[in-house]
């Protein structure tokens, strides 16, 4: 048995405009999501920003009720069972707010933890324990309005493991960490799953999800368009290559006249500082450079280069189809 | 001209601006409904305490309630603005800052005055209070007066709200010494010598006054002194407020304070 | 039991942090000692010399109501503005062991108004303090304190919709003053409003409190405003399960 299921997950957001005159919109952040995750596995949750991988996850952690489908965790439906959901998972979201500011690091964990149920005689011990893991001893007992935003999201993260839940939920958690406090956050993770946990995580940092996820989902605008493990999401682009080409001022409709070469997979535009790259992925026995340079209409080129696709470029090529 | 276009179209856009802050389900039960209530309340206690009659604490807390949206809504409109970030713009702006700031505190007058005779009404329609109809001309008069000097200390406030943040501390703190001090609810004969002396130079406590002769069934002209005195006091508080305002505006561009940070 | 521990320690952490607020602390204390100062003028210069300790105790009260009615209504609201009341809401205890020490701590800062009330009235206008049953006026503030804490519960849940659910809270300030008989015997209010003042925690509450210092009967006073107190606790649950289901419907249990 999977130990979290999503079934056809979908989620509608009403907004309103005016006060007067309300009018009323309908946005579907999530249409019909499903996916299944294993003991012990590390599964990633991967899409650009606003594709839905926030309103999902609170959909699974019980924040938010689904419009329409369902989700179990550990056999528990997450609406009708919620609170036996919210015993066996522990969830770290992050971000500036969603901790007491004028109580300390210690006050607030202490207070989480008897919410959870930590027992009495354990809590000093394991409250210890976090704060060393995540790097916030010595400074457990100043008032969190003080913390930077990166000890703020080691503290939530500490709060998320107090009760050593079997099943947690991490939702863009090296956002705002420095790269090195990124590193120690990355491998606490991965041990977590050694130590038999089993780990959802969402990010929108491809190379985490590569090195980290055991499984990978790739999200986007509400719906699952790829699944599968590192390895087979590489594999739908492995035969290939990437052609990067460095254009100073890339000329209108450039792109679509790329795209109508044979052999190319998929176009996409990087804005880099003074210049735009062009990301051509093809077949694996086409040559297309020249053809491609043949398509700009003399602008100005920079650098050129042919490489191996990287699971960025799978990502890329598998969120910026739908345009 | 342009002196009076940018008080009445800087006064309307204020107006504009109030009332979008203030949504009814804020205004009706903090500018309606809590009136009602205070007057009652004290009507009640001096009928436990055997003090004065119904009429007294009627009009004495409908004037006093005035504070609310007096020192609330001028304070608000500078620390609104400062929480904007727009302060600093206007600041900037040549406009004249007399009118511009007067401007600013006649729809909190306006506003006031009608918060004041809605209670005043209310208060004697419930109580059954007996004041002359003939009297309301007159009442309206005084109590326009009235707003118009509390929204006087409204500019002192709303100066400190350039420098300080708890700017609700301090109009609640104002609202409490008006409660006392203006004779609202204690007969100033009953206070002693020292408050009285204080009660002298505060919004409301001539208006008041004039407001029980008036009920009692005075002339306009019998009152004239009263209003003159809490027209003077108004004016003293607005230009006191006029020069903080514009002693902050100076120190806050040296020091870079006007942006909330 | 598990249940009151987590009912402690929430309250103790939720104490904490409100006291560590200049605003909702210290304020909340000095602002009825306006009212009460009104109150002991009044009383001293008018005719019916019921005792003016009769006013220090309803005023004292009043201060106690203030801390909690000004502020509860917006307990769930507060939460959200902190971007804690999602980490509440998915935490396993039922809400409303989550919410009540929430409330309850807003009401315990009502003994510090208490205190600072009949100091004032002691130090400023001479009035005694005398307790005919002491231990009994100090179980009669903890029962107040308590069902303080219960009605702020319910106002919590109950406000919760409302944008300006602070603005409602304050709506509740005078008149409970006024039909708690905190400062106007009942026998003054008109006959229709008796009822409201009995199904009112807080008029029970004045009572005992008032019993215990000036002499009479607080217990049956007490008895029956901790059964209110329950009565409003067991209703609020009641609107919390839907409050809370109708919250996750909408997605508005966090700003963004």
């Amino acid at each position: 048995m999977a130990v979290v299921e999503a079934i056809d997950l979908k989620r509608t957001y009403r907004t309103s405009t005016g006060t007067l005159r309300r009018k009323w919109k309908d946005v579907e952040a999530v249409r019909g999501v499903s996916f299944g995750i294993e003991k012990g596995e590390l599964f990633g949750l991967l899409g650009p920003n606003g594709a839905g991988k926030t309103t999902t996850i609170k959909m699974l952690i019980t924040l938010l009720i689904p419009t329409a489908g369902t989700a179990r965790v550990l056999g528990y439906d997450v609406v009708k069972d919620a609170r036996e959901v919210r015993k066996r998972i522990g969830y770290v979201f992050g971000g500036e707010r969603g901790v007491y500011e004028r109580l300390s690091g210690w006050d607030n964990l202490r207070y989480f933890a008897e919410l959870y149920g930590v027992p009495p005689d354990q809590q000093k011990e394991r409250i210890e324990s976090l704060l060393e893991l995540v790097g916030l001893k010595g400074r457990e007992q100043e008032r969190t309005e003080g913390y930077s935003r990166g000890m703020k999201q080691r503290l939530h993260v500490a709060r998320g493991l107090l009760h050593d839940p079997p099943v947690i939920f991490l939702d863009e958690p090296t956002i705002g960490l420095d790269p090195v406090g990124a590193r120690e956050l990355r491998g606490t993770i991965a041990s977590l799953v050694e130590a038999g946990k089993t780990v959802l995580l969402t990010t929108h940092y491809m190379f985490e999800a590569d090195a980290l996820c055991d499984r990978i989902a790739v999200i986007n605008k509400g719906e699952i368009v790829a699944h599968g493990t590192p390895g087979d999401l590489k594999r739908g682009v492995a035969e290939g290559a990437v052609v990067e080409v460095e254009v100073f001022g890339l000329p209108d409709g450039t792109v679509e006249r790329v795209r109508e070469l044979g052999g190319v997979r998929s176009v996409s535009v990087e804005e880099r500082e003074q210049a735009q790259v062009l990301i051509v992925q093809t077949g694996a026995d086409v040559e297309l450079t020249h053809a491609i340079l043949g398509r700009l209409n003399g602008a100005n080129v920079g650098r050129i280069s042919r490489r191996e696709p990287t699971l960025e470029d799978a990502y890329v090529a598998l969120v910026s189809s739908e345009e | 001209m342009t002196s009076l276009r940018i008080f009445a179209v800087g006064g309307l856009i204020s107006f504009r601006a109030l009332f979008h802050w203030l949504s009814p389900s804020i205004y009706i039960p903090s500018l309606i409904v809590a009136p009602l209530f205070q007057i009652l309340l004290f009507a009640y206690i001096g009928r436990s305490a055997g003090l004065a009659s119904d009429e007294f604490y009627v009009v004495g807390n409908a004037i006093q309630y005035a504070a609310i949206p007096c020192l609330f809504a001028m304070t608000n409109i500078v620390g609104g603005e400062k929480f904007q970030q727009t302060l600093g713009a206007i600041l900037v702006s040549p406009a004249p800052r007399l009118p511009l700031f007067f401007g600013r505190a006649v729809p909190v007058v306006v506003n006031g005055a009608f918060v004041a005779a809605v209670a005043l009404l209310a208060g004697t329609i419930v109580l059954g209070v007996d004041i002359p109809a003939s009297a309301a001309p007159s009442l309206a008069v005084v109590i326009l007066v009235a707003a118009f000097s509390c929204t006087g200390l409204g500019l002192i406030t709303a100066a400190l709200a350039l420098r300080i943040r708890e700017t609700a501390v301090l109009t609640n703190v104002l609202f409490g010494f008006l409660l006392i001090f203006t004779g609202a609810n204690i007969p100033l004969d009953d206070l002693p010598g020292w408050m009285q002396n204080v009660s002298d130079v505060l919004p409301f406590t001539h208006a008041i006054a004039a407001a029980r002769e008036l009920a009692d069934g005075a002339s306009l002209t019998s009152v004239l002194d009263l209003i003159g005195e809490e027209l003077l006091i108004g004016l003293v508080f607005a230009f006191l407020g006029y020069w903080l305002l514009r002693f902050f505006e100076l120190q806050g561009r040296r020091h870079s304070t006007l942006d909330r940070s | 039991m598990r249940t009151l521990r987590l009912l402690a320690v929430g309250w103790y952490f939720q104490f904490k942090a409100i006291l560590r607020s200049p605003f909702e602390g210290l304020f909340q204390v000095i602002y009825p000692l306006f009212f009460a100062t009104v109150a002991f003028l009044m009383f001293r210069a008018g005719t019916d010399q019921k005792t003016l300790l009769y006013a220090s105790l309803g005023a004292a009260v009043m201060g106690m109501w203030s801390a909690t009615s000004t502020t509860a209504a917006g307990a769930m609201q507060r939460e959200r503005w902190h971007g804690t009341l999602e980490a509440l809401v998915a935490s396993p205890p039922h809400f409303s062991l989550i919410l009540l020490p929430i409330t309850l701590a807003m009401s315990t800062v009502g003994v510090y108004c208490l205190v600072a009330t009949l100091l004032f009235g002691r130090f400023l206008f001479g009035i005694d303090l005398t307790f005919e049953h002491p231990l009994l006026f100090v179980l009669s503030i903890v029962g107040t304190v308590i069902s303080f804490g219960a009605l702020g519960f319910l106002f919590a849940v109950t406000f919760v919709r409302f944008r300006a659910a602070w603005a409602l809270g304050n709506l509740f300030e005078y008149p409970v003053w006024l039909i708690g008989g905190f400062l106007v015997p009942l026998v003054l209010l008109p006959d229709w409003v008796r009822p409201i003042s009995w199904a009112l925690a807080p008029t029970w509450g004045m009572n005992a409190i008032r019993e215990s210092s000036l002499g009479g009967t607080p217990l049956p006073d007490l008895a029956i405003c901790l059964a209110l107190g329950a009565a409003y606790l067991t209703i609020g649950i009641l609107v919390l399960e839907r409050v809370l289901t109708a919250a996750r419907k909408r997605a508005a249990l966090s700003l963004t």
